[in-house]
């Protein structure tokens, strides 16, 4: 099984600890989604998977050995900020492109042939890359990302500035990779997405990973709560248990333990029908907004 | 990895349309220049017709004689009749000036101003004159000329044998002038590669899969085969023109060393300066702050220039001469002057090539350091010892 291995990333510019002892996996054939506020050390955390950026401290490995040059050559990368050659035709700037990941001429211009018809681009294959509209150069940049088959896929915010069609694009392509067994780490600010297409979402806060897992292990609470919509008024409610009015007929149920929710619902029944009853699990968006807004251990 | 590079920055810039239009412009300007001279130069070979009344044709051995002397070209014609203007008062097609009148006191119809014709002629009518004096009382007019021929003071020139030739000087001088204008050149052209790459961001994907080194010198090599794709496209119209206006025999300018000399500090000097620039261009990350670090770097690279230009010629053998020679930075402008003037030794030449080429190792990896610590920074200028820390 192949894995990118992050391993105790640290990194610091003057004062600023940008990153703290970063760790996470990311396994072949998953979607790893990366989250995290503005200048919380995503960007920081995939400049230096790609080397461009040297980290204080810690390493990247893929399958067990320390990333280097010739494996560097297999990532495909889409920089937070995008760039491309602006006065170069997009053909022969992906070709060129591809070519300096060491691919020959000739799968370079197969490779550049695919993308930008899977990509919807291929009608501008001959004009230079500042005459399209900022969505097009876009979908250039993940074809320049794609172009030499990559065996890692890291991509930071792809999805920023893309209308709903070209989402949808990319999503199919990010899954379509990793269907194909590389893993793929992206970072974005869209949670609803990123809780949509990964198999497993990392949070950081101020240089340091706080949470990661899967969407369900995030979920993981000891203390689940309940929705319970009932026609016949508010249960009896065993002692320890509150119940919260959400609406009309509906409460949040939080409950100490299993015993306690079943009693719950049991009197609710007796009650009168119950048209509802769900455990209320908090979205992504929930998650990481908690997680956010708790005070930092060390302020 | 360095060949693709280099074959990009090489292709962008010299397919790039201005770059193809205004390098004909340039060809066709040279050639057009050197075919329409050509007339007016070859057309000075013909000899002015100078038509000599009979009565006065007693001149003629001493004017051809004095012409001779002074290489100027006229043809003294007898005339058959009369010499005398045409009926509008202008002179007869084809000739330059009429003589007529007494050997001694003749006269002279020109069109429009000759001071040489009526310096000889004054010369012939006055010897004229002599050689009768002479003859009047008893003498010999040959036996005068001889001896007159014959009072010539001998010269000897003492100090430095180095007469000024300004035929050498204007030879070094071309070749050290293309040189820096071929070096400023470059040097903008890389730094606008280099911070393009920047400021477009695309440096990041660039760095991902190519060291900063490899990245530098692929652009440094590019950029060198432009510079030389350039160059030839003005010298050699040059020299096609020189040749076809038979310029060659006037300047006495051995051509192949002159070339040789200029290819090697073309190439060393461009490895020289040139990785430099490219080094330091990473400082910036907009192309309108290009100039805060270039300014003082041109500015600079005037200085070796003027040395080669004040120095060369007036202190040749000097310390200082022989010191800078052996400067890196200087050496570029300073070798190819001293060779046209033919003051420099083998040893000194080959001393100075071998210290360049140990110089440009190091400058490159200073360079490089500078590039790879500067070239993601993006934002305001950075400062040259932040750059050499980070790279």
């Amino acid at each position: 099984m192949t894995t990118l291995e992050i391993d105790g990333l640290t990194k610091s510019y003057g004062a600023v600890k940008a990153l703290q002892d970063v760790s996470f996996d990311v396994a072949g054939g998953e979607l790893f989604g990366f989250v995290g506020s503005n200048g919380a050390g995503k960007t920081t955390t995939m400049r230096i998977i790609l080397g461009v950026l040297r980290p204080d401290a810690g390493a990247v490995r893929w399958n067990g050995s320390a990333v280097d040059l010739a494996v560097r050559k297999r990532i495909g990368y889409m920089p937070e900020e995008r760039g491309l050659y602006p006065r170069m035709k997009v053909g022969e700037q992906l070709i060129y492109l591809a070519r300096l990941h060491g691919l020959s001429r000739a799968d370079a211009v197969a490779a550049m042939e695919h993308w930008t018809d899977v990509l919807g681009v291929s009608e501008r294959r001959g004009d230079e890359v500042e005459k399209l509209s900022l969505g097009n150069q876009q979908r250039v940049q993940l074809a320049s990302a794609l172009v030499h088959d990559p065996a890692i896929l890291v991509l930071d915010e792809p999805f920023s500035g893309l209308d709903p069609v070209a989402v949808g694009v990319m999503s199919d392509v990010l899954r379509g990779q990793a269907d194909k067994g590389v893993p793929v780490i992206f970072s974005s600010h869209q949670l609803e997405l990123v809780e949509r297409l990964c198999d497993r979402v990392g949070i950081v806060k101020s240089g340091r990973l706080v949470a990661s897992g899967t969407i369900d292990e995030l979920r993981a609470t000891d203390q689940v709560a309940w929705t319970l919509a009932a026609e016949g008024g508010a249960p009896e409610s065993p002692p320890g248990v509150t119940l919260t009015p959400d609406g009309p007929g509906r409460w949040r149920v939080d409950a100490p333990s299993a015993a306690d929710v079943q009693a719950v619902l049991a009197a609710a029944v007796a009650a009168g029908p119950v048209t509802e009853f769900a455990p209320v699990l908090p979205s992504l968006t929930d998650l990481f907004r908690d997680v956010v807004s708790e005070p930092n251990e060390e302020a | 990895m360095v060949w693709l590079i280099a074959k990009r920055e090489f292709r962008t810039r010299t397919l790039s349309k201005a770059n193809i239009i205004s390098s004909a412009i340039m060809i066709v300007l040279i050639v057009a220049a050197a075919l329409v001279l050509k007339p007016f130069l070859t057309g000075d070979d013909e000899a002015a017709l100078v038509e000599v009344d009979a009565a006065t044709a007693e001149l003629i051995p001493y004017l051809e004689g004095a012409a001779e002397a002074q290489e100027a070209d006229y043809a003294f014609v007898e005339a058959d009749a009369v010499p005398a203007l045409d009926v509008d008062g202008e002179m007869p097609e084809g000739v330059h000036a009429i003589i007529s009148g007494e050997p001694a006191t003749p006269e002279i119809t020109l069109s429009g101003n000759d001071g040489t014709l009526v310096g000889l002629v004054q010369g012939a009518a006055q010897a004229v004159a002599l050689d009768a004096e002479v003859s009047a009382l008893g003498g010999d007019p040959d036996a005068v000329s001889a001896a007159l021929s014959q009072a010539t003071p001998t010269v000897t020139m003492v100090g430095d044998d180095g007469e000024f030739d300004g035929g050498t000087f204007f030879a070094g001088l071309v070749v050290i002038v293309v040189l820096f204008i071929i070096l400023i050149q470059s040097a903008s052209v890389i730094m606008m590669g280099v911070v393009e790459e920047k400021s477009s961001r695309v440096v990041e994907i660039l760095l991902a899969t190519v060291r900063p080194a490899t990245l530098l010198g692929g652009k440094v090599l590019g950029v060198g085969l432009y510079a030389l794709v350039q160059a030839a496209s003005t010298v050699l119209p040059i020299v096609f023109a020189a040749w076809y206006l038979d310029l060659y025999a006037t300047l006495d300018i051995e051509m192949g060393t002159l070339l040789s000399t200029f290819a090697v500090w073309f190439v060393l000097g461009f490895a020289v300066y040139i990785v430099f620039f490219g080094g330091l261009a990473a400082l910036v990350s907009r192309q309108e702050d290009i100039g805060a670090v270039t300014t003082p770097m041109m500015l600079l690279m005037m200085v070796p220039l003027y040395l080669a230009i004040y120095l060369v010629p007036n202190n040749p053998d000097g310390t200082i001469t022989q010191v800078l020679t052996q400067i890196p930075f200087f050496a570029p402008f300073m070798v190819p002057m001293r060779s046209a003037f033919g003051t420099i030794s083998t040893a000194e030449t080959v001393l100075a090539i071998v210290i360049c080429l140990v110089t440009v190792p190091l400058l490159t990896w200073i360079a490089g350091r500078v590039y790879a610590g500067a070239v993601l920074n993006t934002g305001g200028r950075m400062k040259l010892g932040d750059a050499l820390r980070r790279g």
